[in-house]
């Protein structure tokens, strides 16, 4: 089951470049703001759809769960747009390494402490040693 | 101006790992498709804002855009979807680790055979230890995590 979560996370990250890539060609002609406003409507539209048929959580969660809970989508806007802005200054590589090493570093933070309701687990050696990995495999491809 | 912008992109990821563990952990007690759904919902309510204020391309071009690239946007949910299911079970860091993994090397693949009209950067050999790295990243982020659910457990 564990090994399953893996490779969940790694069809996600597939997800995504498929979906950049993608995207870059709609955005030179619709605009990248507007793009990623089609992204987040035709996202609401999808899960929308899976909730109605398949949603066995608790929608009404939402109204009682502790505000900063349910500030997901904002923070996925900020992200977006933070790229957005700064690809235009200093390049796709540096915009990419950049977020890669703030999301790395950030998620071993947020672990350690147990921030945001995380499950909280001490930083050790491999962890490290994963994200130096991660530095280097990131330096080698650009 | 260029160090501050690389600070601004460095902030982005954050809020990308904060996400994660924000999703993560409303999702156990509303649910994984509910969860995704409202990101969905109040990230799309927060850009119409924005749009309005700052959009200076045009949202009806969607109508005349081709279908093949209107279809990322199941891309886009399945990444959000999988992402708030992985993380409950293996923790923000392994998701994420795992996530970037599969985001570079589907993006060299891309590069590689310049699909969808993208430059053309073929896959050598320094590309090639970069996979090798990514490799050993994964092994060392499942060790690791093992490690400390297993110090958890005891």
């Amino acid at each position: 089951m564990r090994y399953f979560a893996y490779i969940l996370a790694l069809l996600a990250g597939s997800a995504l470049s498929f979906e950049g890539a993608i995207y870059a060609e709609l955005g030179k002609t619709i605009g990248q703001l507007e793009t990623s406003f089609y992204n987040f409507f035709m996202g609401s539209i999808i899960m929308g759809l899976l909730w109605l048929f398949f949603g066995k959580g608790k929608l009404s969660y939402a109204v009682e769960a502790p505000k900063w809970s349910i500030l997901g989508g904002v923070l996925g806007v900020v992200y977006l747009t933070s790229i957005v802005i700064s690809v235009p200054f200093v390049g796709v590589g540096i915009t990419m390494v950049a977020v890669i090493i703030g999301q790395l570093v950030m998620s071993m933070v947020i672990e350690h402490y147990g921030w945001l309701g995380s499950k909280k687990t001490r930083i050790n050696k491999e962890k490290i040693f994963a994200v130096i990995s991660m530095i280097m495999a990131l330096i080698l491809i650009n | 101006m260029g160090i501050f912008m690389i600070l601004f992109t460095l902030l982005g990821g954050i809020t990308l790992s904060a996400q994660s563990s924000i999703n993560g952990t409303l999702s156990r007690k509303a649910g994984t498709i509910e969860t995704t759904f409202l990101t969905f919902i109040t990230g799309s309510m927060f850009l119409a804002i924005f749009i309005l204020f700052f959009g200076q391309g045009n949202v009806l071009g969607i109508l005349e855009a081709p279908k093949w690239q209107l279809s990322a946007a199941f891309l886009g949910t399945m990444y959000l979807l999988l992402t708030v299911m992985a993380v409950p079970k293996i923790g923000v860091i392994a998701t994420n680790i795992a996530g970037i993994i599969g985001q570079l090397v589907i993006g060299m693949l891309i590069d590689h055979f310049g699909w969808f009209g993208s430059l053309v950067i073929s896959f050598d050999l320094k590309r090639s230890f970069a996979l090798l790295f990514m490799v050993i990243a994964l092994y060392f982020i499942y060790k690791g995590n093992k490690r400390s659910s297993k110090e958890s457990c005891a």
